[in-house]
């Protein structure tokens, strides 16, 4: 789910990168704030390298597999850290596999990154939110949450972008009709992206929670 | 996933090989948005020509472009065969169901075109610039320190990570993962539960290193004050023929973005 190169106009891949220089400026305002911003270092790093090879792995669905994004995710375990980690990811992804580009690396990293961001907030409100609820349900419901709205407003900001950008001579209705197939086809990723999710976080609460402190 | 082919540059003697590594970033990275701005068919030539005239001048082998380009090729190749035969009014040709449109052929030349060009740029900057001088080049151009060190400290250990996720999945199917029968178009519940957990003891072994690593840091300094770097004994002077040959290299490519974008103003 990578916009290449050659795709968008100047125009939106400028805006893309204007997008992801104030997402990354206000992540790393807040990341500063911190006792020690330099301890965390290593550890996002390490975790953002994890990141980008864990987004090898595919889900089986005989006869094809699910590719996973684990944008949420990323969000969940790595806070603010989560954005420049993204922005990161895809500049490894265009240098090392061509995967993406470096004209629409800022809209791909805006596409990837605010959803990211907001599957933070969504995980961190949990304690508000989700106070009814008992453990360890609260934090697989909102880690599912955190996934599933991770994966799917990233999969929205990228049909809308294709869609509206190419072709000019494509038709109104046509084009609502492919945005509404391709959204609804997205709902089981967005389900596959959340349980995942969901599992993984209740497996890291078990085994080293102070993973999820973001 | 292709980690293991990340190292971009092949070191060559030639002109853009020498191009200082922040001009030809700053050039190449404006040639590109050029590029990007191009709405017309009859500049895609243009464009094609340029990007074909500065990989000649890097004098890379075609065979890079040729191994870099398979992948997103095949992104390419869904363009070049669903847009003809589904976009526009005017009907070029038909073959039973199958439909050729005019207006789908040129969008698919337009996108092609553009895709084709701004990806060979992208190869000539990797190709002919070394990847840590290429952080060193955006770091000098403002790249805030803590996204640097986390490229750089990320980078470092992101092969050691791959190499650890292809050990762990050996040792899983050694133990018999993916051998059981798994029913079309369902997601099996324990697969799923195996994968995540396989990503888990990724980030967990990841973590872990990272403690062991900022330890390491710790000790050689880092998180104390930084020093300025001293300032080089020697700069080489503005018209040396090395400073020239790069603000000529930089004037050229700009001219020709400047033009692409003059040209498609007015072609529009």
């Amino acid at each position: 789910m990578h916009i290449p190169d050659g795709i968008l106009p100047a125009q939106v891949c400028a805006a893309g990168y204007a997008i992801t220089g104030v997402a990354t400026w206000y992540s790393l305002r807040q990341i500063n704030r911190r006792p020690d911003p330099a301890a965390e270092v290593p550890k996002a790093s390490l975790l953002t390298a994890a990141f980008f090879v864990a987004s090898s792995i595919y889900i089986p669905v005989p006869p094809a597999s699910v590719h996973l994004i684990l944008n949420g995710l990323l969000g969940v375990v790595l806070g603010y850290f989560a954005f420049p980690a993204i922005l990161i990811g895809l500049f490894f992804q265009a240098l090392v596999i061509g995967h993406g580009g470096l004209t629409t690396l800022g809209v791909n990293a805006t596409m990837m990154g605010v959803p990211a961001l907001l599957a933070y907030h969504i995980f961190q409100s949990r304690s508000v939110l989700g106070k009814m609820l008992p453990e360890p349900t609260r934090t697989g419901l909102f880690a599912f949450l955190g996934g599933a709205l991770g994966l799917g407003i990233a999969a929205l900001i990228f049909l809308a972008l294709i869609i509206l950008n190419i072709p000019a001579e494509l038709n109104a209705t046509a084009e609502q009709a492919a945005v509404l197939t391709l959204s609804v086809g997205h709902i089981p990723l967005a389900l596959v992206e959340g349980t995942f999710t969901a599992m993984l976080v209740l497996f890291l609460r078990r085994v080293k929670p102070e993973l999820l402190e973001g | 996933m292709g980690v293991a082919s990340a190292n971009t540059y092949i070191h060559r003697e030639s002109v853009i090989h020498d191009w200082s590594p922040r001009l030809k970033l700053v050039s190449l990275g404006l040639l590109m948005f050029a590029f990007a701005t191009v709405q017309q068919l009859a500049l895609v030539p243009w464009m094609l020509g340029l990007a074909a005239l500065l990989y000649g001048l890097s004098r890379l082998p075609m065979s890079f472009l040729r191994q870099r380009l398979s992948y997103p090729g095949l992104f390419i190749l869904a363009v070049v065969v669903l847009l003809p035969l589904t976009v526009g009014e005017t009907v070029l040709g038909q073959w039973g169901w199958l439909t050729l449109r005019e207006e789908g052929l040129r969008a698919t030349g337009l996108i092609v075109g553009r895709f084709l060009s701004i990806l060979t740029l992208g190869f000539i900057l990797l190709g002919t610039t070394p990847f840590l001088t290429l952080l060193g080049a955006m770091g000098s151009l403002g790249l805030p320190t803590l996204l640097a060190d986390m490229t750089l400290l990320s980078y470092r250990y992101l092969f050691e990570i791959a190499a650890m996720l292809a050990t762990m999945q050996q040792a899983m199917r050694l133990r018999g993962f993916g051998h059981s029968h798994q029913r079309w178009l369902r997601v099996n519940r324990h697969t799923m539960q195996q994968l995540a957990m396989l990503t888990g003891n990724l980030l967990i072994r990841s973590y872990e290193q990272s403690e062991r690593v900022y330890k390491a840091m710790r000790l050689r300094g880092y998180g104390q004050s930084r020093q300025v770097a001293p300032a080089p004994a020697t700069t080489s002077p503005w018209f040396s023929p090395l400073a020239l040959h790069n603000w000529v290299l930089t004037g050229a490519v700009l001219v020709a973005a400047v033009g692409l974008v003059f040209a498609e103003m007015r072609l529009a």
